[in-house]
């Protein structure tokens, strides 16, 4: 396991260690590592600066106030 | 007219012309869905009170001339993610067995308007499959079978929209996608399911699992049935402000269509599945352009995959924080949602980032085509019993689920044949976003030439 899936995962443990049984622990750990291999794939693509997430927050009103 | 297994089309023809009763209808379905559902596991709640209601209803106004349209007095099926005012929504999970909302979904209400019969709420995976699923089991009414056969599994997360439109259990039902969720059940119960374009139907009412991947669709014996239900389900609502402003018509477009493979289509894929398609693309080759494309390189499914567990896990923070997922019936949706909480800030939004790259590649990709074909699935339909990936071990990446689903983009899948155990199998055509009429065109005209649509399975044919 590499740092950043060791960290993530003390994190997770840490926050809902008592809500996991011991048995699962190892299904987190791995599903915590497969969250990461993506995060890295996604991170080899380089975007620009300028390249906005595809939602765009719109301010809205309601009509006649 | 015997209205089982009738496709929705000559139904609607028969309930307007006063040929069939909507009351005798309902009483038609509602028998069969008693009678099948649970032996499926594909019934949670049969809304027989509210069916004869509306049954009577539409009966009185057919008998006055008063036609709402062409979904009129026909039964219908919602997945138990739609919200119905005063009967149990339980997003098929044991912690919500109990809920109930004070108002209909959108979508339920505008079937309403247009005269449909709600007549059950059908079974789904836990929670449309958030929590990370890996087997049949995943529900709290158990898991649902195919039609085709009681050892296999029936497709989720919508699965029992799937079974009970296979089974002839009602005329159509809706189901919701994700990444998966309309399609897969579509192909192993051997009907039509169309994924409509985000945005295209609103999804105020039903649960959330990712607001941004989310979106409502039809299942019903054929691809022409899922046009007419989309028309009536369609439509800007002010409560969804994701929903697109732009109308939606069922109009089929004859000639000059174009349709693209993309390279590799077939790899990883087993061999009925890849057999089957080889032999609904000759199909298609009578009546379309088929040209071959190709996907650019691209992290599709991490973009996909990251979107939906960082949202995913926000959408049952609460859930998750107050522990109730030790409540859910997969063991391995006990402890799913804990490690999506790991999905960092930056990564989703890197992710978010390129689904806009990802939608100008499918924009470019697809320009000029009407529809992309593919197997619906890559495997063959798992068995009921096992994990995913024991039953049914496979390689072939999802890119097609994933740039769909990740770029909101319609698709339908029809049944194109069966494997040597006698299960569907299906093939895909997926389109331009608010595209729904070229797939469809495709689908109904690849459905006119052949009869996939018309073999069902016989213990329940009566």
């Amino acid at each position: 396991m590499d740092s950043e899936a060791e960290t993530l995962f003390s994190l997770v443990k840490g926050k809902y260690g008592d809500k996991i049984a011991s048995d699962e622990l190892e299904e987190v750990r791995k599903a915590v590592e497969k969250i990461v291999e993506s995060s890295m794939e996604l991170r080899e693509f380089e975007l620009g600066n300028w390249d906005e997430p595809f939602s765009v927050f719109k301010p809205s009103r309601s009509e006649g106030e | 007219m015997n209205p089982v297994y009738t496709p929705l089309r000559e139904l609607s023809r028969g309930v307007r012309s006063g040929e069939v009763s909507p009351v005798e209808l309902a009483e038609t379905f509602l028998e069969r869905l008693e009678t099948h559902g649970p032996s499926l596991n594909a019934l949670v709640t049969l809304t027989r009170e509210r069916a004869m209601k509306q049954a009577k209803r539409a009966e009185e106004e057919i008998k006055e001339g008063k036609i709402r349209g062409p979904l009129h007095g026909i039964p219908w099926g919602g997945k138990d993610l739609l919200a119905t005012a005063g009967i149990p929504t339980t997003w098929g999970a044991a912690p919500f067995r109990d809920q109930v909302f004070e108002s209909d979904a959108t979508v339920v209400a505008k079937l309403d308007d247009a005269g449909a019969v709600l007549s059950a709420k059908l079974a789904m995976i836990e929670l449309a499959g958030g929590m990370g699923y890996r087997q049949p089991n995943a529900s709290f009414t158990g898991p649902c079978a195919t039609p085709w056969s009681p050892g296999h599994w029936s497709g989720g997360s919508s699965s029992g929209s799937g079974a009970a439109v296979g089974a002839g259990l009602v005329p159509f039902a809706v189901g919701s996608e994700t990444w998966g969720s309309i399609l897969s059940p579509a192909n192993n119960c051997g009907v039509a399911g169309l994924r409509p374009t985000y945005g295209r139907v609103s999804r105020r009412g039903a649960m959330a699992l990712s607001w941004t991947l989310d979106k409502l669709g039809p299942l019903c014996l054929t691809a022409d049935g899922c046009g007419m239900v989309l028309e009536a389900i369609a439509g800007h609502d002010p409560g969804d402000r994701s929903t697109s402003k732009r109308l939606y018509r069922y109009v089929l477009k004859r000639d000059g269509l174009r349709v693209a493979v993309p390279k590799g289509a077939t790899e990883g894929v087993v061999e009925p599945v890849k057999r089957n398609f080889d032999n609904a693309m000759r199909v298609v080759e009578g009546f379309a352009d088929v040209e071959e494309i190709e996907w650019p390189e691209f992290p599709y499914e991490a973009v996909t995959r990251t979107i939906l567990n960082a949202e995913a896990a926000a959408a049952f923070d609460e859930f998750t924080e107050r522990g109730l997922a030790r409540g859910l019936t997969a063991p391995e949706c006990r402890y799913g949602p804990y490690a999506r909480t790991a999905v960092l800030a930056v990564d989703y939004l890197k992710a978010l980032r390129l689904r806009e790259r990802m939608a100008r590649i499918a924009e470019d990709v697809m320009a000029g085509y009407d529809a992309v074909a593919a197997p619906s699935r890559a495997t063959t339909v798992p068995r009921i019993d096992e994990e995913f990936r024991k039953s049914t071990p496979g390689t072939a990446r999802d890119t097609m689920g994933a740039l769909g689903n990740g770029a909101g983009l319609p698709a339908v899948s029809v049944p194109n044949g069966f494997d040597d155990e006698g299960l569907p199998t299906g093939i895909q055509f997926m389109g331009r976003a608010y595209g729904e009429n070229r797939v469809l065109s495709v689908a109904v005209e690849y459905q006119c030439r052949t009869g996939w649509h018309r073999v069902h399975p016989e213990r329940f044919t009566p």
